[in-house]
């Protein structure tokens, strides 16, 4: 008999979650990735009771095929899977990437898979359907949780049969040890071309935009007249950091960091002008930014598995110390100040 | 229709100041960072979150490395947002102290580690590209804004966890 499971994403993968059931026709958990039966196909099969198959060996027809198991980088077979309607599961950390992205969706799709990632689905769980029709729910595994779906001892016989004659030597090893390296590497360049695009090109687009306005419009002299000169002294920036911490302004000039983020670029093009002395950049830094996160505290603290009586207090225990540390931290940078670029 | 021309000009200039500063930044900062980022977040992608949870684990044991070495784990490691879910490793009493910690400590670490928080660069790049205008080097401004913000949310988590034992005493 079938189990359903339930298959996570990982820690940086991206999908899911997927609850899903083998069936008499559609069984077959299929690995697909280099060097034989990946472990995570196995675990699948044995705890569905679905039919392992080394999708590099045999031929399975589309119908047929309940789970692929994949190990792809992103180019192709993460794609090829789930344009067939077929659940796939990556165990690299890929999102919806490469030629056939557009076929990736969460409710087909789920990535850098491990072990800790897949657990039984639990009783009246909706299933995870393929095209958003309505959706079964998981029945009867208790019951069905009786007959073991095939024990431990046989899935590894058969495991081993599959795999012998095909023992992972030095070399494959070897083959998938630097695919590995070269997959995280090329992960973290996507990673990082994805930032530029979405997050810091953007930014430098608006910012440079009202720059160049307030350079040629004759603004510029008015903030080097007005604002320089409280940036400039101890006092002005320990003002500037009360402002900034005081509990009803923090939570609203938080949100991203945005204002931080252009107060900071006006103050370096004043810096750039010698209008405030160089070395008051490093207090400037903790002055403009005594708000930091004042708008993100219960977020941040339910990503810490924090309880709702914690966060209750605790927002406002982060948003009363701003007031101390806010200033406290301007003074300490002054202290540190001394003698940068002198 | 000189008076247009005039405008016109005008006009477009007030663009072309914005467009000169963009093009510096795109060119002046975008390809050392993007080779950065990639470098830094490869190598972190290969010690993997898994392997410094036991450090992290052993960081909250004591008031000092709780509110400086787990953060400076967390942001390293996870970056802005996941860095707050290591906060599931210390006691509800310390969580908002952690988290007090933690996002301080957000853009201090951009100086020499912006993979860690890329969507918020310009808090530091803001201020640091007038240093570079006036021609120093930043890497003393970089180190400096990271030791000090060490300081600073081991400051942040101390007085935040005294406040919170207070907020929740008078509560009882």
């Amino acid at each position: 008999m079938y189990r359903a499971i339930t298959i996570v994403k990982g820690n940086s993968g991206w999908g899911g979650p997927l609850t899903i059931m083998p069936t008499e026709v559609c069984n077959k958990v299929v690995s697909l990735t280099g060097g034989g039966i990946h472990p995570i196909a196995v675990k699948i099969a044995e705890m569905t009771g679905g039919e392992l198959v080394d999708g590099f060996k045999t031929a399975v027809p589309d119908e047929e095929m309940f789970v692929a198991v994949v190990d792809c980088a992103g180019s192709a077979r993460c794609g090829v899977y789930p344009k067939k309607k077929v659940f796939t599961v990556n165990v690299t950390p890929v999102g919806k990437v490469g030629p056939l992205a557009k076929f990736i969706v969460e409710n087909l799709y789920v990535s850098d898979v491990t072990e800790t990632c897949i657990s039984f689905a639990v009783e009246g769980a909706a299933l995870t359907s393929k095209d958003g029709s309505a959706a079964q729910t998981v029945q009867g595994t208790v019951a069905l949780a009786v007959t073991e779906p095939k024990t431990k001892a046989q899935a590894r016989a058969e495991i081993a049969a599959m795999n012998s004659g095909k023992k992972k030597n030095v070399i494959t090893r070897l083959g998938i040890a630097v695919g590995g390296v070269v997959n995280k590497f090329y992960q973290a360049g996507r990673e990082t071309i994805d930032m530029v695009m979405k997050s810091i090109l953007p930014f430098m687009a608006f910012v440079s935009m009202i720059i160049g306005v307030i350079q040629v419009s004759g603004i510029g002299n008015l903030i080097a007249q007005t604002v320089s000169p409280w940036a400039s002294t101890l006092p002005g920036m320990l003002l500037i950091s009360l402002i900034c911490s005081l509990p009803f302004v923090a939570p609203v000039i938080g949100p991203g960091a945005v204002i931080a983020q252009v107060v900071g670029t006006l103050l370096g093009v004043e810096i750039g002008l010698g209008h405030i002395p160089v070395q008051y950049a490093l207090p400037a830094l903790f002055a403009i930014n005594a708000q930091v996160g004042g708008d993100f505290v219960p977020v941040g603290l339910s990503l810490g598995e924090a309880d709702s009586e914690t966060i209750e207090l605790g927002v406002p225990a982060v948003l009363y110390s701003r007031l101390i540390t806010g200033p406290l931290a301007v003074l300490i940078a002054y202290l540190f100040s001394f003698g940068l670029y002198q | 229709m000189d008076l247009i021309a005039n405008f016109a000009n005008g006009f477009m200039n007030l663009f072309k100041a914005g467009a000169a500063v963009f093009s510096s930044w795109v060119t002046g900062i975008i390809p050392l960072i993007v080779i950065l980022m990639t470098a830094v977040s490869a190598v972190i992608k290969l010690i993997g979150e898994e392997r410094i949870h036991r450090l992290a684990q052993k960081a909250t044991g004591n008031i000092i490395t709780r509110y400086t070495i787990l953060p400076i784990l967390a942001v390293l490691f996870l970056g802005n947002p996941m860095c707050y879910s290591f906060g599931r490793f210390v006691e509800n009493k310390h969580k908002p102290a952690y988290y007090d910690a933690t996002v301080s400590f957000l853009h201090p670490v951009t100086g020499l580690f912006p993979h860690a928080n890329g969507g918020e660069l310009f808090v530091y790049m803001g201020i640091a590209a007038g240093v570079t205008t006036l021609g120093f080097p930043l890497g003393e401004l970089a180190v400096r804004y990271f030791l000090v913000g060490i300081v600073v949310i081991f400051i942040r988590g101390l007085v935040t966890e005294k406040i919170y034992a207070a907020l929740k005493a008078r509560e009882q």
